[in-house]
């Protein structure tokens, strides 16, 4: 089973992610960025769901670090944002992002954009 | 005939009855649903309070039958003070609360005989806008939050020559700034954000300037340019060039650039996006209504 790590710290929508993910995926939750960067350097998920407004560091930066990370340089990434598209469009491309989903998360379209993501597409 | 509702009771306490945990937990709450939720946690809001001169006692929680409905926070230096971190939880807000907090905090920098109050108001808030604009404040300029990720210069520029800045020299030319600083970039914000440091460049054609910085494991910020002699455009390259020469595997933060300022060409050159903007607002007390 793939793993899909969730790096959100609102409770309500990390539950949702988690929720949505958890019958397909083997999903592993960070509620901030260090405990995030952590699970990710260990797990080495296949798809790592990144908030942008994390308490300890922000989405950028974790991006970044990600990167820099050893076996994560090319792990699929993606940025979880209510930023206006234009914003989110540009920052996920100067980061290194491979795609963003905006927040409200779109139930049938996230599952659908994850499965692509992951090679699954049907 | 039943009769109407009683009006809510709000209270406002002064943030400094708080301890920071509880502060860093409303705060959250009231910015879940922010476009820039930015959250934060203790570390953070305490450092933040350390940099930005937030004084707690004259910073407000607004509470209602015990209940956390808002908070807002007050940086206080000589000449000015500051409204920050204004926010309410989503229920509660259009009540009246946010206003009254910002009143209050208003009230407590007329007390100070400060001439003004600035804030700064994230682009697009329009409700905030509008409350701010209510209580007199009118806009100064336009701001920008900038994003450079990690990445080595590969621009060409022209030959230059660099003299590294120690911490107590960096500081020192800040005070020289001609550029008009937000409260963010203020000299009192990069001297409380503990070690600076920076490069003084000067181009083979004469041209000359400085760069100060912080940086931190992650991420360089405080960034403040000037280029001072010569091709300002070429020496603002420069200066830029040297940082990421030395720094290429940090992520760059710049707050609260003005949208005029005039090296801001030469950073979108070298990778620099905007994540978002705010507008810097301005009330002067002798004129308040």
């Amino acid at each position: 089973m793939k793993i899909v790590l969730v790096i959100e710290d609102n409770p309500y929508d990390a539950r949702l992610l988690m929720q949505i993910l958890k019958n397909s995926y083997f999903v592993l939750h960070a509620e901030d960025a260090e405990q995030g960067l952590l699970l990710a350097a260990e797990q080495k998920p296949d798809l790592i769901l990144l908030d942008m407004g994390l308490p300890d560091l922000d989405g950028q930066t974790v991006a970044a670090l990600i990167r820099n990370t050893p076996g994560l340089e090319d792990t699929p990434l993606v940025a979880v944002t209510a930023w206006p598209p234009d914003t989110a469009r540009d920052m996920t491309e100067a980061y290194g992002f491979t795609a963003y989903v905006s927040k409200p998360i779109d139930v049938q379209d996230f599952r659908a954009r994850i499965a692509a993501f992951l090679g699954e597409g049907t | 005939m039943m009769s109407p509702p009683e009006p809510e009771v709000v209270e406002l306490v002064p943030a400094s009855q708080f301890t920071l945990d509880e502060l860093t937990a409303a705060y959250n709450q009231t910015r879940v649903d922010y476009i820039v939720p930015m959250p934060m946690n203790v570390e953070r809001l305490y450092e933040y309070i350390r940099t930005y001169d937030v004084d707690l006692s004259r910073s407000a929680v607004a509470l209602c039958s015990e209940e956390m409905l808002g908070l807002a926070m007050l940086g206080v230096r000589p000449g000015h003070t500051w409204i920050t971190r204004l926010g309410m939880l989503p229920a509660s807000r259009r009540r009246g609360a946010g206003q009254k907090l910002v009143e209050h905090l208003i009230a407590r920098s007329a007390e100070l005989e400060v001439p003004h109050v600035i804030l700064e108001v994230i682009k697009n808030n329009t409700p905030a806008h509008c409350l701010f604009r209510k209580l007199g404040f009118r806009e100064t300029r336009e701001l920008l939050v900038l994003r450079r990720p990690p990445g080595p210069a590969t621009e060409v520029v022209e030959p230059y020559t660099e003299e590294f800045l120690e911490s107590d020299e960096a500081i020192e030319l800040l005070e020289q700034r001609r550029s008009c600083p937000s409260w963010l970039d203020e000299a009192p914000s990069l001297r409380n954000a503990g070690r600076m440091e920076g490069f003084r460049v000067t181009l083979a054609s004469g041209g000359s300037g400085w760069i100060i910085f912080q940086h931190n494991l992650f991420q360089l910020g405080k960034l403040v340019l000037q280029p001072e002699t010569g091709d300002l455009h070429e020496v603002a390259r420069a200066l830029l060039h040297t940082l990421y020469n030395h720094h290429p595997r940090h992520d760059t933060q710049l707050e609260n650039l003005p949208e005029d300022a005039s090296y801001w060409p030469a950073l979108q050159e070298f990778g620099f996006v905007v994540s978002f903007q705010r507008t810097e607002m301005r009330l002067d007390l002798g004129s308040a209504s």
